[in-house]
């Protein structure tokens, strides 16, 4: 156990210099962004009003100031730092004086509504249908889902996204193609609310089942085609076990922890959002904050949904780190 | 055990998802459930996207992420005047809050202004003239609101002489003072006084609900700021706007719809009633499948030409563009109908002079100057020709017309209006002398400068779009002639690009006009030489070719002593557009044609091009609230 201890100790460790290493990289890239977002607000209160130069001057310094941009980067480094360390990523340049973090609050719990379910529904489908493909490799059904999902893998994702708005909001309009619920409804528990969200959520999560389903599948059947040419399932087959229970304990065990693996990533991933998804469906979340953030040269929002996206990635390795030696007696060895 | 397990953690977290959203919305706003009837319901396609911070309604504060074209500035406040980029309902020149027009002093150092009386804001206290007070002196006092610089700039004081008559005092003489509570777009919207008085600060106030001048207030909106929702007043009447009659829509909902694909399969479902653009395809392919909708125009080319003109813009400061020979020849070696093509398919409004074709410019300038540019002599070095074509949109108009058939006006004036009055015919022998008088040099088909360097430039464009298509269009045109010309896409063009002088030659607009008015100080008066800036320093707006000219500065300085209502300021536009082209300094191409749509199944009386050009129908513009009076439900 004592051996156990040192090793988390050691992935702690490196979990914390990934975080740092993150972030820091995370600020200097924000930063080194060429859009202002002084001459963003500039642009936007002058650009189509009489603004004469010199009151388009005189906004830019007070703007420059109200920003802190007026200070060398490396001070403001050690600012976002001290920040950094007590929670306060500071405030939005796109929202001022609104915090950052406030606005990801508010774009979070979509992303990971939406992200998780499709997630784990696509990861637990395509492993399940690929494992049983990669055994029952005579299966005709099963043989037709692989063409299938080698077919559907490779197209872009923002085909199969358009394909569903066309087809199911302006061919056969029978679901809702944009937004996050209905205009008319009240946020609350009502059954009336959790509906909408769910009637509005179809497309995207289905969109992303469907794109995310080859790869779970043609992975799972891959490492379980090699599974089954092994001496113990050869063994198990001619001792008598049950063909479910090879299949279950076996051969799917077996090949479950590469996935799992990938799985963790999958769902740290999740935190930065998912762009092309947000914008063809006109649905809320991380991708369109962070999107606008970019666009608008907010380095604060930039910054927030890139460290929030940083801590969860790490996060999922760690957790993943420290329960593997658990599950597998190999890891445990080494 | 292990999947049901998972699956339970996936509610869980589908749960506190659902939760967390439904208690955010709830910290935001939490609109009763309602219906909204298609007969007594607008819906408008904002063109912002999402509000980044939707709870936020104080516009007045620079960069808090309140939304604007949201239906806040439209529908909910007010100010002075309202000058529209059309017609007009009676007149581009709306008298709103202010009674009558802005009065100056002989030498423009004063400006008194008479309000409305009896009008309310929307939670019932009256107006008055010290609500103008304290939007003045509130911003002055107070650095980074929107504005507080122009105020800080001009105004030594301000009071309220009576309850409805405000004086201002002026640090310096200024004849266009009123165009800061003038709303082409966006002005200086006028702040409640009763409300903020009370703020401690004003800058972090988010103003929600806010409390407006227009005829409808919030009733709710989307904490992730895609949509926001406006009921009318039930007493309308006793705003600026009932002068035009009572808005139709009982509710109006502003949508924030970022793919254009989507706004277009929303119109044709019936759940939107005016889009703000659309792509030129996705126009054509929106009134081939919905036959209620339609554009500006009633058919080719559908959309409605924005008081701005896409040109090709020189920098002065490279010694490339100095002489205005180079300038001609570059300009005579462009196909204008291969342009309009490659840019928005032929739905292009041509302009040869730098006044964009849209609102009342073209009986301003464009007809009227029609007999000067027909007979206007550009001397070669070797011949003197006459580079004006007034035919160019006639030719595109039958280009267009086998894919369009029908929806191509035959009709010589309408064509006119819709294309163009005409533009350069593209003449490479003029352009080939042109060139040689200013000494350059043909090495095969490669055009040598005068210090024998290959004449070679990149041309900067948008990243995407009708303009990066024009961009591409011209550069490919010149290099067939002999000039390297590379396009270079820059998505920072107007913020960092066109601003550092960091370019060649752009394709990007440097004009921009009040659309309904002939004057021209809007854009003109910052193209004074005191303005224009040292190489590597940056550039205020809108001079971002940075050219001097004496006789510029003399029509700019006569312009400011004359005021905005003088038929002298027409008569200077006159002259400003000869001197552009004698000069050519840019090329002016076209107006800045924007695809927006509206439907006629739920509410009719719209704006058209063709009978009422009454209003902007672009739907973010704030002027696009008179279109509200106009409606009428059809009742299906």
């Amino acid at each position: 156990m004592s051996t156990y201890l040192v090793f988390a100790l050691k992935r702690f460790l490196q979990f914390l210099a990934v975080v740092f290493t993150g972030v820091s990289a995370s600020f200097f890239i924000a930063h080194l962004s060429p859009i202002s977002p002084v001459e963003t607000i500039i642009g936007r209160v002058s650009g189509q009003s009489a603004f004469s130069p010199e009151a388009v001057e005189s906004l830019r310094q007070t703007l420059t100031e109200l920003f802190g941009l007026n200070v060398p980067l490396h001070e403001q480094y050690f600012n976002f730092l001290r920040r950094f360390l007590v929670g306060d990523l500071g405030p939005s340049l796109l929202a001022f004086p609104t915090p950052a973090m406030k606005l990801v609050g508010l774009a979070l719990p979509w992303t990971v509504g939406l992200l998780t379910l499709s997630t784990i529904l696509t990861w637990l489908v395509g492993n399940i249908l690929g494992g049983l493909a990669g055994y029952y490799q005579n299966s005709r059904l099963l043989k037709a889902f692989g063409i299938v999902a080698i077919g559907v893998q490779p197209i872009p994702y923002y085909i199969v996204a358009f394909l569903m708005v066309i087809i199911f909001g302006f061919l056969w309009p029978v679901l809702p193609v944009s937004g996050g619920f209905a205009m008319n409804v009240r946020p609350s528990w009502s059954p009336e609310f959790v509906g909408s969200i769910l009637l509005h959520g179809i497309l995207p999560a289905a969109s992303l089942v469907i794109v995310g389903l080859g790869t779970w599948f043609l992975g799972m059947r891959a490492l379980v085609s090699n599974i089954v040419t092994e001496d113990y399932v050869t063994y198990a087959e001619l001792a008598g076990v049950r063909r479910e229970r090879i299949v279950s304990s076996y051969v799917i065990r077996n090949a479950m922890v590469p996935q799992l693996t990938a799985l963790a990533m999958s769902l740290g991933g999740i935190f930065s959002g998912t762009i092309i998804t947000e914008q063809v469906f006109s649905y809320p979340g991380l991708g369109t904050l962070l999107v606008r953030a970019v666009n608008a040269g907010d380095s604060a929002v930039v910054l927030a949904v890139s460290c929030v996206a940083v801590i969860a990635v790490a996060t999922a390795i760690l957790l993943i780190d420290l329960i593997h030696p658990l599950l597998d007696p190999r890891i445990r060895v080494e | 055990m292990r999947k049901l397990m998972t699956l339970l953690a996936s509610l869980l977290v589908a749960s506190l998802a659902i939760g967390g959203i439904a208690r955010g919305q709830e910290e935001a706003a939490a609109p009763p459930l309602n219906e909204f009837p298609r007969e007594e319901t607008l819906i408008i396609n904002n063109p912002e996207p999402p509000a980044i911070n939707p709870g936020m309604f104080n516009m007045w504060v620079a960069g808090n992420g309140a939304a604007w074209s949201n239906g806040l500035h439209q529908l909910v406040l007010d100010t002075l005047w309202f000058i529209d980029p059309d017609a007009g309902l009676d007149g581009a020149l709306y008298n709103q809050l202010a009674k009558e027009r802005w009065q100056y002093n002989e030498d423009f150092t004063e400006m008194t202004v008479r309000l409305r009386e009896g009008i309310l804001w929307s939670d019932g206290e009256e107006f008055t003239a010290d609500d103008v007070v304290f939007t003045v002196e509130t911003q002055m006092k107070t650095p980074g609101m929107v504005w507080s610089a122009p105020f800080s700039q001009y105004v030594e004081s301000v009071k309220a002489v009576d309850d409805h008559t405000v004086h201002f005092t002026l640090k310096q003489p200024n004849s266009r003072f009123h165009s800061i509570f003038s709303v082409r777009w966006n002005g200086a919207w006028i702040m409640p006084e009763h409300i903020f008085s009370k703020v401690e600060d004003v800058t972090a106030y988010d103003f929600n609900p806010p409390v407006g001048l227009g005829p409808y207030t919030l009733h709710s909106y989307d904490p992730n700021g895609y949509w926001y929702i406006w009921q009318k007043r039930e007493d309308w009447d006793k705003t600026a706007l009932a002068e035009w009659g009572e808005p139709g829509p009982k509710y109006v909902i502003y949508r924030s719809i970022p793919s254009t694909d989507t706004r277009l399969i929303e119109m044709v479902n019936g759940n939107l009633d005016m889009i703000h653009d659309l792509t030129p395809e996705g126009m054509f392919s929106l009134v081939k499948q919905s036959p209620t909708s339609r554009g500006w125009f009633p058919g080719f080319p559908f959309a409605h030409p924005d008081p701005t003109l896409p040109m090709v813009i020189f920098n002065h400061q490279n010694e490339k563009f100095q002489d205005k020979r180079v300038r001609w020849a570059l300009a005579l070696m462009l196909d204008a109908r291969a342009i309009s093509m490659a840019s928005y398919r032929g739905a292009a409004t041509l302009s040869a002079i730098a006044v964009p074709p849209t609102g009342t410019h073209p009986k301003d300038y464009h007809a009227p100057l029609q007999d000067w540019l027909v007979n206007y002599e550009l001397d070669t070095g070797k011949q003197k020709i006459k580079p004006y074509d007034p035919t160019i949109g006639l030719q595109i108009a039958d280009m267009v017309r086998p894919q369009f058939g029908d929806q191509v006006p035959t009709d010589e004036e309408a064509i006119r209006t819709a294309f163009g009055y005409g533009w350069w015919k593209q003449d490479i022998q003029a352009a080939t002398e042109l060139l040689e008088s200013a000494g350059f040099t043909k090495q095969g088909n490669q055009w040598m400068m005068p210090n024998g360097e290959p004449f070679a430039f990149k041309l900067t464009t948008f990243s995407e779009g009708v303009i990066n298509r024009m961009g591409t269009m011209i550069a490919q045109q010149w290099s067939q002639q002999g000039i390297q010309v590379t396009a270079e896409a820059d998505p920072e063009i107007y913020r960092s690009t066109l601003p550092l002088g960091t370019y060649e030659a752009a394709t990007a607009w440097s004009v921009e006009t009040w659309g309904g008015d002939p004057d021209l100080s809007f854009f003109l008066d910052s193209w004074h030489s005191q303005y224009v800036a040292e190489p590597g320093k940056r550039q205020p707006h809108r001079n971002w070719q940075r050219w001097k000219n004496p006789n510029l500065d003399k029509i700019i300085e006569e312009v400011r002593k004359t005021e905005f209502t003088d038929p002298r300021n027409l008569e200077l536009g006159h002259e400003f557009v000869k001197l552009m082209v004698d000069e050519m300094p840019v090329i002016p191409v076209m107006s800045f044609n924007v695809f927006s749509a509206y439907d006629t199944r739920y509410w009719t009386g719209f704006p058209t091009a063709e009978e009422r050009p009454y209003a902007n129908i672009v739907t973010n513009w704030a002027n696009s609230k008179y279109i509200l009076t106009q409606l009428k439900p059809t009742k299906q």
